[in-house]
């Protein structure tokens, strides 16, 4: 139960919902995503959205592959791109395997694999993630990470809740902890506190510019910027925006000196 | 809708669920229209037999996605418009079995009346008895709508709830499937077609009004 929530998610950002067991944090995300309706109040310009259960228990008579095209065509898609997609991102996760496997017969960490694509391949402007790491494999779970940062960088708004207080630590732009029936915005508030790594790993790119060329704004992850020379410059995110703020600099023609894995702060 | 309505529909014939009430049907059908008995009886009594077969499909399409995948398309869709393409499933497919049940009834009854072996046109009495099997089909679904979640959430009042609306639906006077089942029995003794007009049109308002409710109610948490 939650009462006199005023919250607005701004474009193109990454927002961490937090809070004990049973303090209302799914009740929030599932009116973020729509699926419930608030009984007082309303919510307004919300875009498409997909949305992540914590558990995919799916007893549907069909098959991954009808599944992932049935629900890309619910969210707009052509039934050929939807196919595409859905092959590209169980493949993503390593689950290509199961594309023909009914629904009812895969394993938990396979059924998760199956509806993070669904929300995944959909592209939606608004993605709501509740715990949708858990059940996942590491390497799906770093898959899900760069896969949501890549989201935020093409200008979607990400809302995740999860246990592990070291996700995504250091990428989100906004958190907010749901307590007592409210939710206040706790963005920037001594996260060491909430059992938080201060940021969480992170990546430093050496980059060196083009002639003439400055450093493009607004670059994936809100890089820290230090410059080294005439022409280079170090640029740290956090892990999960690595790949994101290579593809942005590359796209602008930089030349990638070095990317090292930062240890993590202490 | 089209979309979410192709989701459904493979949900509801993936699913072995949609069986009992089809046997249900082949069954009424198989005890109520005799090989040559009177034409008008035989569809007066395949319309109401469709009216208990389509609440049980309704509940069937509405109880047939799983929480989780709900909340999914709920996501993508929004929670009416999902409940929305579940209801209009079950009400399409019980259009289907109502053809073929009238189809049935017109092949195996004779065109002939009750009493006084008087002529029964057969195209207009065909007609009559699909307006009357329309007439059932909305009235199921708003029976449906209205006695399933989300209106009614725990199977122990939505189960008995439905069934007597079903009984109600199917014997009070006001009722308009009683009003055009009636209106085919009461013309086979004298073999005058009365087309429902008003009862299906009265069923339809009474469709509208009870899936528009459901359908807001969805989302909503009690």
């Amino acid at each position: 139960m939650l009462r006199g929530v005023d919250l607005t998610l701004q474009e193109k950002s990454l927002v961490r919902v937090e809070g004990a067991n049973g303090s209302g944090k799914s009740t929030l995300l599932r009116l973020i995503a729509g699926i419930d309706v608030p009984s007082a109040g309303r919510i307004t310009g919300r875009p498409r959205c997909a949305y992540v259960p914590e558990r995919f228990p799916a007893a549907m008579p069909m098959t991954v592959l009808d599944y992932l095209v049935r629900m890309g065509r619910i969210h707009g898609l052509g039934r050929s791109t939807a196919r595409e997609r859905a092959r590209e991102w169980l493949e993503r996760f390593g689950a290509d395997a199961y594309a023909r496997t009914p629904l009812s017969e895969l394993s938990k960490g396979s059924s998760q694999k199956v509806v993070v694509s669904q929300a995944l391949m959909v592209g939606a402007e608004l993605l709501v993630l509740d715990e949708a790491w858990t059940g996942l494999e590491p390497a799906a779970r770093t898959m899900l990470d760069r896969a949501v940062a890549a989201l935020v960088t093409d200008g979607s708004t990400v809302v995740f809740v999860d246990h592990d207080p070291g996700r995504l630590a250091g990428a989100a732009d906004a958190t907010y902890r749901v307590e007592d029936g409210g939710v206040r915005d706790v963005t920037g508030q001594e996260p060491q506190r909430r059992g938080a790594p201060a940021s969480g790993p992170r990546v430093r790119v050496e980059a060196e510019a083009p002639p003439g060329v400055v450093l493009p704004e607004g670059l994936p992850g809100s890089p820290q910027v230090r410059h080294t020379g005439e022409d280079t410059t170090v640029l740290t995110v956090p892990v999960a925006y690595s790949d994101a703020l290579l593809r942005g600099l590359l796209a602008g023609y930089w030349h990638i000196r070095s990317v090292v894995r930062e240890e993590q702060p202490r | 809708m089209k979309a979410l309505l192709g989701y459904q529909t493979e949900l509801l014939t993936r699913s072995q669920r949609w069986l009992s009430p089809l046997v249900l049907y082949a069954a009424f059908l198989a005890v109520g229209v005799q090989w040559g008995e009177p034409l008008l009886d035989g569809l007066g009594y395949t319309s109401a037999a469709l009216l208990p077969v389509t609440a049980w499909l309704v509940r069937i399409c509405v109880n047939g996605e799983p929480d989780a995948a709900r909340q999914c398309s709920a996501a993508a869709a929004g929670p009416g418009r999902v409940h929305l393409a579940s209801l209009l499933t079950a009400f399409l497919g019980a259009c289907l079995l109502g053809a073929a049940g009238t189809a049935f009834a017109v092949a195996a009854s004779e065109p002939y009346s009750s009493e006084g072996h008087v002529a029964v046109p057969l195209w207009p009495a065909a007609g009559a008895g699909l307006l009357a099997d329309l007439a059932c089909a909305l009235l199921g679904t708003a029976v449906g709508a209205l006695c399933n979640r989300p209106v009614m959430r725990s199977a122990g009042w939505a189960v008995p709830s439905g069934m007597l609306a079903v009984l109600l639906a199917l014997v009070a006077a006001g009722s308009p499937a009683n009003a055009a089942v009636s209106g085919l029995v009461t013309g086979s003794h004298s073999g005058t077609v009365t087309v429902p007009y008003i009862p299906a049109a009265l069923s339809a308002g009474a469709a509208l009004l009870a899936v528009a409710f459901a359908c807001r109610q969805a989302g909503r948490r009690v």
